[in-house]
C-alpha cells in the first residue's frame, strides 16, 4: 500500500497509507478502502432494513383497523364474536415467555454454551407452536359460530331485517336440513335431552315466525337471539352465554346476526392471520437454526433471528389490547 | 495492513479506516467473531440474565394491568375510553420495554434512529391519512346504504329481544 494516499478518502488517514508493510509488493496497485455506513454487520442491518419495513406494513393493518373501528356505526363487543379474552391473555404470555428464551438462547451462544443455546432455542420453537395451537383452536371456535373473513363460509348477517329473514328460510329450505328436521320433529320427547326438548320447540316457534304472512320486523330480532344470541356483558367471555339453537343443533348452522360482525371478522383475520404468517416464518427460522451448531459463530445468527422474533412479540402487545379489550 | 486483516474480518472490502491499524488492533478483529459487535464485546455493560429476567416480570406484570381493565375490579367499566387510554399506556410502555431491552436498542448506536424515526413517521402519517376517507365515512351516508348497514338501533333490537324472552320455556306453561 506504498503511498497510495490519493485512494483514501481522508487525509488524516496519512499514518496508515504510509504504513510500514509490503512495500514494494503493488506498485501503482490501488488499494480501496471503504468506510462502512453504519457501524453493524450486514445483516443485521438488512434485518433492521427490513423490520422497518415491517413497522410501516403492521402500522397500515393496526390503522386500518383502528380507523374503521372508531368510524363505524356498530362495533361488536369481544364477547359478541366470541373472543375470549383470557386465551389471549394467555396467548400474550406465552409470546412474552418466547422473547425471554430467545434472548437467553442468543447469550448462551455468545458464552459457547452449545447445548444451552439449542434448548432454549427448543423452548422458543415450541412457545411459539403452542401460540399457533391456541390461535388455532380459536379460529376454529370463530369457523364454528359461522364467523367466517367472507362470503360463501361467512354466516353473519349485519341486522335482523328481511334479508336476514330471506336467508334463514333458504337455509331451512335446503333438502338435507328440511330431511334432519324431520327426524328431529319425529324424535320422541323421552329420546331427546332437557335442553334439547325444550330447543324442539323453540326451533319449531322460529319456523313458524319466519314463515308466518303476519311476520312483525321485531320477530326477526327473535328470531335471530334465539339462533344465535348475542352474549351479555359480563358474562365472561364464552362461557355464560345463553345457548343459541345453532350451539344445541350443530348441523343447523343456520345465518345468525352480529351487528358490525362483518367488517370485524374482516380485520380480526387479516390483522391476526398476518401476525400469524410471521410467527410461522419464525418457526421455520428457528428449525432451520436448531439444525446448526448454535456456537459462538452463529451468534450474529440468532441475534437477528432474535431482533425479528421481537418484532412478532411487539405487534402482538398491540393486537392483544386491541383486538380482545377494546 | 488491509491485505493483513481481511481473512479475519468477514465484510472483505470493508475496513474502519478510523480504526488504530497496528498489527495488534488487526490481531483484535480475529477475535473469532464472524462480525462487528467491538461495542458488544468491548463493555459487557448490556443484557445480562438478570436484567432480562426483570424485564420479563415487568413484562408479565403490565399485561396482567391491562388484564385488569376486563375484570370487574376495574371501576371505570362505563367509561370505555379510560381503559382505552391505560391499555395504550400499557402496550406502548411493554413495546419500549422488549425494544429496549431485548432487542439491544438501549445499546446501540446512533443508527438505531435514523432507521426507527422515518418508518415510525410514516407509520403515523399513514394512519392518519386514512382518517378523512375512512374514519370519517359514516358521518355522510347514502340512503341505500343506511338501510343494509348496521347501526346501534339494530344492537337495541337485539338485546331487547333477548331481554323479552318471548320463546322462553313453553314447558312451564
Amino acid at each position: 500500500m506504498n503511498a497510495s494516499a490519493h485512494s483514501i478518502p481522508h487525509g488524516h488517514d496519512d499514518r496508515d497509507a504510509h504504513g510500514h508493510d509490503d512495500h514494494g509488493a503493488g506498485h501503482g496497485h490501488i488499494v480501496l478502502q471503504y468506510q462502512p455506513g453504519l457501524p453493524l454487520s450486514k445483516g443485521k442491518l438488512i434485518m433492521w432494513l427490513f423490520l422497518s419495513t415491517e413497522i410501516m406494513f403492521f402500522a397500515a393493518l393496526l390503522g386500518s383497523y383502528v380507523v374503521l373501528r372508531f368510524g363505524a356505526a356498530v362495533w361488536p363487543k369481544p364477547h359478541h364474536v366470541h373472543l375470549s379474552e383470557p386465551i389471549g391473555a394467555f396467548n400474550t404470555f406465552v409470546l412474552i415467555c418466547s422473547s425471554v428464551t430467545i434472548v437467553l438462547a442468543l447469550e448462551a451462544a455468545k458464552a459457547n454454551k452449545v447445548a444451552m443455546a439449542k434448548n432454549w432455542m427448543l423452548t422458543t420453537l415450541l412457545l411459539g407452536s403452542l401460540f399457533l395451537g391456541i390461535k388455532g383452536y380459536e379460529y376454529s371456535a370463530k369457523f364454528s359460530h359461522g364467523i367466517y373473513p367472507a362470503q360463501p363460509h361467512s354466516r353473519i348477517y349485519e341486522k335482523p331485517d328481511l334479508y336476514y329473514g330471506a336467508a334463514v328460510r333458504a337455509r331451512l329450505g335446503e333438502p338435507a336440513i328440511i330431511e334432519q328436521l324431520k327426524t328431529l320433529d319425529e324424535t320422541p320427547e323421552d329420546k331427546l335431552g332437557s335442553d334439547e326438548a325444550s330447543a324442539r320447540r323453540r326451533l319449531q316457534k322460529i319456523r313458524q315466525m319466519v314463515t308466518s304472512p303476519d311476520q312483525q320486523p321485531f320477530d326477526l330480532a327473535v328470531v335471530a337471539d334465539q339462533i344465535m344470541p348475542l352474549p351479555s356483558e359480563g358474562t365472561g367471555g364464552h362461557g355464560g352465554h345463553a345457548e343459541g339453537l345453532n350451539d344445541i343443533f350443530p348441523w343447523l348452522r343456520l345465518p345468525a346476526v352480529i351487528p358490525g360482525g362483518n367488517m370485524w371478522a374482516s380485520t380480526y383475520f387479516l390483522l391476526t392471520g398476518f401476525h400469524a404468517i410471521h410467527v410461522a416464518v419464525g418457526l421455520l427460522v428457528f428449525a432451520i437454526l436448531l439444525s446448526y451448531r448454535l456456537d459462538r459463530k452463529r451468534a450474529g445468527m440468532i441475534e437477528n433471528a432474535g431482533l425479528y422474533w421481537h418484532f412478532v412479540d411487539l405487534v402482538w402487545i398491540f393486537l392483544f389490547p386491541l383486538l380482545y379489550l377494546f | 495492513m488491509s491485505e493483513h486483516s481481511s481473512p479475519a474480518d468477514s465484510h472483505g472490502p470493508i475496513t474502519r479506516v478510523g480504526a488504530p491499524s497496528s498489527p495488534t488492533a488487526a490481531h483484535d478483529h480475529d477475535g473469532g467473531h464472524g462480525h462487528h459487535d467491538d461495542h458488544a464485546d468491548g463493555h459487557e455493560s448490556h443484557g445480562g440474565i438478570g436484567q432480562y429476567l426483570a424485564v420479563f416480570a415487568a413484562l408479565c406484570v403490565l399485561t396482567t394491568m391491562s388484564f385488569l381493565t376486563y375484570s370487574s375490579v376495574w371501576p371505570w367499566r362505563d367509561q370505555p375510553h379510560v381503559g382505552w387510554a391505560f391499555m395504550m399506556a400499557v402496550s406502548c410502555t411493554k413495546a419500549m420495554l422488549v425494544v429496549l431491552f431485548f432487542m439491544h436498542v438501549l445499546w446501540e448506536a446512533n443508527w438505531k434512529y435514523v432507521l426507527t424515526i422515518p418508518a415510525a413517521m410514516m407509520a403515523i402519517f399513514l394512519a392518519l391519512m386514512l382518517v378523512p376517507d375512512v374514519g370519517l365515512r359514516n358521518r355522510m351516508v347514502a340512503q341505500e346504504r343506511v338501510l343494509h348497514m348496521a347501526r346501534p338501533g339494530d344492537l337495541r333490537l337485539m338485546e331487547q329481544a333477548a331481554e323479552m324472552q318471548v320463546l322462553a320455556d313453553p314447558a312451564a306453561h
